[in-house]
C-alpha cells in the first residue's frame, strides 16, 4: 500500500472502501440540516453534536436550530458539546488521535490531517445516512504530494502560505493532499491543512516522510496575501486571492481576529505581540474571538485578553465567527471588514453590500492601526 | 399665547396609556398629519374626526403612562389640543407634552364636576381652572415652560432663544447654612442646591443646570437630526457631556448598528466632546465608575435606567432626545419636584439574599406604577450596610416602579467610593422632619430571594414558589447586576462546578474595568471552565440585542431589569429576573434553585 489514505483504509486507489468513522460531527453551521433526515442513530457514542457557530444565539431562528440539535442529541444519547468553542479545533486539540477518521458536513475536515487523522466532508444526505448506518463507502481517491520547505519572512504567516498555495490553482480537486512539512509547527500544520480544503481537495494529511513531490512550496517566497470578496457562498472556493500589495490603501471599518482560523492561542499571541506599544485607530472596530475555551483560558492566563481590552478591541464568545448574520461583529451597509475568517461572500458577515477580505493576523493588526489594507 | 383661555372638554379616566393615545402600529405612519387621525382610535373613535383646535382633555390619574413614545404627545398637539388637566401625569409623557406645545395642569377635583362637552376656563396667572361654576387650584408653571408652549414646542422655542441670545441662568448658590437646613427630602435637598432656591416643594417646577449630560449610542443619530433642525454649531459646555457606545457596540444588528456607531463620532467632533467611551461597557456603570455622576449633583441622560446613580445620592433623570438637544444647547433642564416615599430597610441581609431581592420585593409590593414620578428614598441599617454596588442595583431597578429618582444617603462608603471627604457630602442625609408622602418599612431579616416572573417586572414571587422550574439559559450581567461584586458572588458559587447539561450560560461584565478585574480575580476562568461563554461589556441581551436570543417556550433567567414580552426572544419566550446568586445556583442545577442551600455560599 502506497499513499497515506491507502494505508489507513487498507484499500487501493480507485477501489471502494467501507469506512466506520470514529467520529461523526454535526454542528449549528451547515450540518444541522442533516438532523431533519435522521430517524435513528447507529452508534450514539460516535456522534458529536456541537453548538459552536452562532454563540450566543443571534436570533430566535438560531435558538430553534440549537434546540433541534440538543433535542436530537438528548433523544439518542449522542455527545452534546457547547461552550468549548469551534468544534473542529476542540476535537483536534483534545479528542482526535492519529489514524482516526472524522466525518463532518462542512468543508474544513481537512484540519484533522494535521494530526494525521482522516477528516472527510460529505453532503448532508450522506451525513444523515452515515449517522443512521454507522458506515460510509468511498472510492479511494488519488493523492497529490506537496512539500513545504524554507522559512517564512518577517510579517508573513502560514495563512499567507496557504493562500499562496490556493492562488496557484494546482490540480488537487477530489484528491488527498499529502503534505511533507518538517519545518512547520503543529499550529501551522493545522492552519495549512484547514485552509487547503478551499481547493476542492478531498482532504489533507501531514506525512512523516515523502518519496516524491509534485509541488514544492518554498515559504521564503510567500508574500502577504488577501482573499477578496466574492458573490455567493457557492463561489467561495473560487474567490480571487491576490498579493496584499495590490490592495494597499483600501479603507476598512473593522477587523476580526478569530474565531476559527486566527483564533488559536498561537495567533492570539502573535496579535498581542504586534499591538504592543501601538494604538487602535479611532473609528476602527476590532473583534477578538478565541477559537476554543482552551485558547481563551490560555490567553487569560498569559494576560493577552487584558491587553486586547486595553488596546480597545472587543472580545467575543469563543466559537466559530467566520459567518455572522446577526451578532457581535456584524458589518453595516457598504462597510469593509478584514478578517482571519475564511468566508468572504456577500452577506457572510452582515449586510450583503459589506465587503469581507480574508487575511492573516499580521494584516488585520496592521489594518487596525492604519485603517487601510 | 394667552394666559387665560377656555376650551371644550374631552373626559377620560385613570391610567390612559400612550398606546391608547396612539397605538404602536400607527406610530410608524410617516406623517403626523396622517397619524393624528388615529388618536384615541380604540377608546374614542370619534376623536380624530371631531376634535377641534383649542379643545381640552380632562383625565384622572397617571395620564400618559406606558411607553415613552414622543408621538403620544405630538398627535395631541397636532390635533389642536392646547391643554390637558389631570390628577397626575406619567413622567416622560409630561415632559414630551410640554415639549410638543401642550400645557399640562395638575388638578384633583375638577373631574367630579364636569363631563364631555362642558367648557373649562383656565387662568394661568391665577393658577385656577373653572368648570360649571366651581374653581380649583392648579400647580405653578414657570415662564420658560409657558414660553416653550407659546413658541410651539421645544425645538421652536430653542431656536427662538438662540436667536435672542441665551441668557445664562443666574443662580445664587445657597450658603452652607442654607444647604444644611433641615426638613427636606433627599430629592429636595439636591434640587435646592443646584437651583439655589431655598424653598421648594413637590409639584414645583424648577430650572436646573445639570452637572453632567450623558447620551448613549441608541440616540446619537436622532440627536444629530434634532440638533440639525435647531441649527446650532456649538453647545453650552462640551466638558459636561459623556458619550457612551454600549447598546450598539459590538455592532450586532447589521443594518442598524453601524449608523449608531458613526453618529457618536459626528457629535463628538462637531461639538468638541472629549469624554467618549467606545465599546468600554454599559453607560450607567461607566457614569459612576468614572465618577461623572457625583453625590449631591444632578445628572441627566437619554435613558430610563439613569436612576442608577441615586445609589450615590446623585439626582438623575432620563429625558428624550429632543429635550437632550435643547438641554445641551442651553445647559438647562426643567424638573418637577417629586414627592417622596421613604423606604426603611431594617434588619440584616442574610447569606444568599442580595440587594436585588430587596428591590424586587418592593416592586412586587408597589407595582409598576407604585413609584410613579416619586423619589424613592432608602434608609435604615441595611441601606447603610450594603455596598455601593448593591445600592446602585436598587436605584437602577427602582425605575421599574416608575420612579423619578431613587436615592440613598451619602455615608462613609459613598465618600470612599468617590475619594472625597465625607464632610463635603454629609448634607445628603434624611431629616426626621422631612415630609414624605408615605413610609414603607421592610424587615430584611425575613426576606428570601425573589424573582420577577413572566411577563412583567412587578410579577414578583418568592423563590420558594418557583423552585424547580426548568431553565434553558442564564444571563449574568447588565447595569443592574454586572459589577465585580456580582460576578464574584456567582463565581464563588460556581467554582469547580459545571453548568447543567444543555443550559446556556452567558456572562457579560458591565465594563472593561470590571472585565479586567474579573480576569485577574479568576472569575472569568471559573465561568468558562464551568461551561459558560463571555460576551464583551455592553447592554447585550438585557435590552434584547442578539446575544443569546431565545425561541418559543424557552425560559431564561437574567440578572437584568426587564422581562417584557419578546424582549429576549419571541413573544413566547419566558424571562425571569433574579439576583446573581440565584442565577449561579440555577445555572448549575438547570432549574430555579435557592443559593441559600448551597455550601459554597
Amino acid at each position: 500500500m502506497g499513499t497515506f489514505i491507502e494505508k489507513i483504509l487498507k484499500k487501493e486507489v480507485g477501489s471502494v472502501a467501507t469506512i466506520l468513522p470514529d467520529y461523526i460531527v454535526i454542528n449549528d453551521g451547515v450540518s444541522h440540516t442533516a438532523v431533519d433526515e435522521i430517524s435513528l442513530v447507529f452508534d450514539p457514542q460516535r456522534v458529536w453534536v456541537f453548538h459552536d457557530h452562532d454563540v450566543p444565539t443571534g436570533s430566535p431562528e438560531a435558538a430553534n436550530i440549537l434546540r433541534k440539535n440538543l433535542g436530537f442529541a438528548q433523544k439518542f444519547g449522542c455527545h452534546y458539546v457547547q461552550a468549548k468553542g469551534t468544534g473542529y479545533q476542540y476535537m483536534l486539540d483534545e479528542v482526535i488521535k492519529p489514524g482516526e477518521i472524522v466525518i463532518g458536513g462542512g468543508s474544513h475536515g481537512s484540519i484533522f490531517g494535521a494530526k494525521q487523522a482522516l477528516g472527510i466532508n460529505v453532503s448532508i444526505p450522506e451525513l444523515a445516512r452515515i449517522v443512521e448506518t454507522g458506515r460510509c463507502s468511498i472510492t479511494v481517491p488519488e493523492s497529490v504530494f506537496v512539500t513545504i520547505i524554507g522559512k517564512l519572512s518577517e510579517g508573513v504567516s502560514i495563512m499567507d502560505a496557504a493562500m499562496d498555495f490556493l492562488a496557484k490553482g494546482y490540480d488537487v480537486k477530489g484528491k488527498v493532499i499529502e503534505i511533507y512539512c518538517p519545518t512547520l509547527d503543529d499550529h501551522q500544520k493545522a492552519v495549512f491543512c484547514s485552509m487547503v480544503c478551499l481547493t476542492g481537495a478531498y482532504t489533507a494529511i501531514v506525512v512523516d516522510e515523502q518519496e516524491e513531490s509534485a509541488v514544492t512550496l518554498d515559504l521564503a517566497n510567500v508574500k502577504p496575501m488577501v482573499m477578496m470578496p466574492c458573490a455567493t457562498r457557492a463561489e467561495q472556493v473560487t474567490a480571487k486571492i491576490v498579493e496584499k500589495s495590490e490592495l494597499e490603501g483600501i479603507k476598512l471599518q473593522a477587523g476580526q481576529i478569530g474565531g476559527y482560523t486566527g483564533g488559536t492561542i498561537e495567533d492570539l499571541r502573535k496579535a498581542a505581540e504586534l499591538i504592543k506599544g501601538k494604538k487602535l485607530a479611532c473609528g476602527f472596530r476590532l473583534s477578538i474571538c478565541p477559537a476554543t475555551s482552551r485558547d481563551y483560558l490560555m490567553a487569560l492566563d498569559e494576560g493577552i485578553i487584558t491587553e486586547f481590552i486595553d488596546y480597545g478591541a472587543q472580545i467575543h464568545a469563543h466559537g466559530d465567527r467566520s459567518e455572522v448574520l446577526q451578532g457581535a461583529g456584524a458589518m453595516g451597509h457598504k462597510e469593509k471588514l478584514i478578517t482571519t475568517g475564511l468566508y468572504t461572500y456577500a452577506g457572510a458577515m452582515g449586510c450583503e453590500d459589506a465587503e469581507v477580505y480574508s487575511a492573516s493576523v499580521e494584516s488585520v493588526i496592521q489594518a487596525s492601526i492604519t485603517r487601510n489594507i | 399665547m394667552e394666559k387665560q383661555f377656555s376650551g371644550r372638554i374631552w373626559k377620560f379616566g385613570d391610567n390612559i396609556d400612550t398606546d391608547t393615545i396612539i397605538p404602536g402600529k400607527r406610530g410608524t405612519i410617516p406623517s403626523i398629519e396622517e397619524m393624528k387621525k388615529y388618536a384615541f382610535e380604540l377608546l374614542r373613535p370619534e376623536f380624530g374626526s371631531t376634535v377641534q383646535k383649542g379643545d381640552i382633555l380632562v383625565a384622572g390619574s397617571n395620564f400618559g403612562c406606558g411607553s415613552s413614545r414622543e408621538q403620544a404627545a405630538t398627535v395631541l398637539s397636532s390635533n389642536g389640543i392646547r391643554c390637558i388637566i389631570a390628577k397626575s401625569f406619567a413622567r416622560i409623557f409630561f415632559r414630551n407634552a410640554f415639549n410638543s406645545g401642550i400645557i399640562l395642569l395638575q388638578c384633583d377635583g375638577i373631574q367630579d364636576v364636569c363631563e364631555d362637552g362642558d367648557i373649562v376656563s383656565v387662568n394661568l396667572n391665577k393658577k385656577t381652572v373653572i368648570a360649571n361654576g366651581k374653581t380649583f387650584k392648579v400647580g405653578e408653571i414657570p415662564e420658560n415652560l409657558f414660553n416653550i408652549v407659546a413658541n410651539g414646542g421645544l425645538i421652536e422655542d430653542t431656536k427662538k432663544r438662540i436667536a435672542e441670545g441665551i441668557k445664562p441662568l443666574s443662580i445664587t448658590p445657597l450658603t452652607g447654612k442654607q444647604l444644611r437646613q433641615k426638613g427636606y427630602t433627599l430629592a429636595e435637598k439636591i434640587l435646592r442646591k443646584n437651583t439655589g432656591k431655598e424653598h421648594i416643594s413637590p409639584g414645583d417646577i424648577v430650572i436646573t443646570k445639570p452637572d453632567v449630560f450623558m447620551v448613549h449610542d441608541i440616540y446619537t443619530p436622532y440627536l444629530v437630526d434634532t440638533i440639525n433642525k435647531i441649527g446650532v454649531d456649538k453647545i453650552d459646555d462640551p466638558d459636561k457631556v459623556v458619550l457612551v457606545w454600549d447598546h450598539c457596540l459590538p455592532t450586532a444588528v447589521a443594518k442598524n448598528d453601524y449608523e449608531h456607531y458613526n453618529a457618536g463620532f459626528e457629535i463628538a467632533e462637531r461639538f468638541g466632546i472629549k469624554k467618549l467611551h467606545i465599546g468600554e461597557g454599559i453607560c450607567h456603570t461607566i457614569m459612576h465608575e468614572y465618577k461623572y455622576a457625583k453625590p449631591g449633583e444632578i445628572a441627566t441622560a437619554t435613558d430610563s435606567h439613569t436612576t442608577t446613580y441615586g445609589g450615590a445620592g446623585n439626582f438623575c433623570t432620563g429625558i428624550g432626545t429632543a429635550e437632550m438637544a435643547a438641554a445641551l444647547i442651553t445647559g438647562e433642564l426643567w424638573l418637577k419636584v417629586p414627592s417622596a416615599i421613604k423606604i426603611v430597610l431594617n434588619g440584616h441581609l442574610n447569606k444568599g439574599v442580595l440587594s436585588k431581592d430587596i428591590i424586587l420585593k418592593i416592586l412586587g409590593d408597589i407595582k409598576a406604577d407604585g413609584g410613579q414620578y416619586k423619589s424613592l428614598e432608602f434608609t435604615g441599617p441595611v441601606a447603610h450596610e450594603m455596598s455601593m454596588q448593591a445600592r446602585f442595583t436598587i436605584s437602577n431597578m427602582a425605575l421599574e416602579a416608575g420612579a423619578k429618582c431613587a436615592l440613598f444617603e451619602a455615608d462613609e462608603k459613598t465618600a470612599e467610593y468617590y475619594g472625597i471627604p465625607l464632610s463635603e457630602i454629609d448634607w445628603i442625609t434624611m431629616d426626621d422632619d422631612a415630609k414624605y408622602e408615605k413610609v414603607l418599612i421592610y424587615n430584611i431579616d425575613e426576606l428570601e430571594p425573589q424573582l420577577s416572573c413572566p411577563q412583567g417586572v412587578d410579577n414578583v414571587h418568592p423563590i420558594t414558589e418557583v423552585l424547580g422550574t426548568k431553565i434553558d439559559a442564564v444571563y449574568l450581567g447588565s447595569c443592574t447586576n454586572g459589577s465585580l461584586e456580582d460576578l464574584a458572588i456567582a463565581a464563588n458559587i460556581m467554582d469547580g462546578k459545571k453548568v447543567a447539561p444543555g443550559l446556556r450560560f452567558i456572562v457579560c461584565p458591565a465594563t472593561n474595568n470590571v472585565f479586567k478585574e474579573a480576569i485577574a480575580a479568576g472569575y472569568i476562568k471559573t465561568f468558562i471552565e464551568a461551561g459558560g461563554v463571555i460576551i464583551h461589556p455592553c447592554c447585550g441581551l438585557c435590552c434584547g440585542m442578539p446575544y443569546g436570543l431565545m425561541t418559543d417556550d424557552e425560559r431564561i433567567l437574567l440578572t437584568a431589569n426587564r422581562n417584557f414580552i419578546g424582549r429576549q426572544g419571541t413573544k413566547k419566550t419566558l424571562s425571569y429576573l433574579c439576583s446573581p446568586a440565584v442565577a449561579a445556583a440555577t445555572a448549575i442545577a438547570g432549574v430555579i434553585s435557592d443559593p441559600r442551600s448551597m455550601d459554597s455560599l
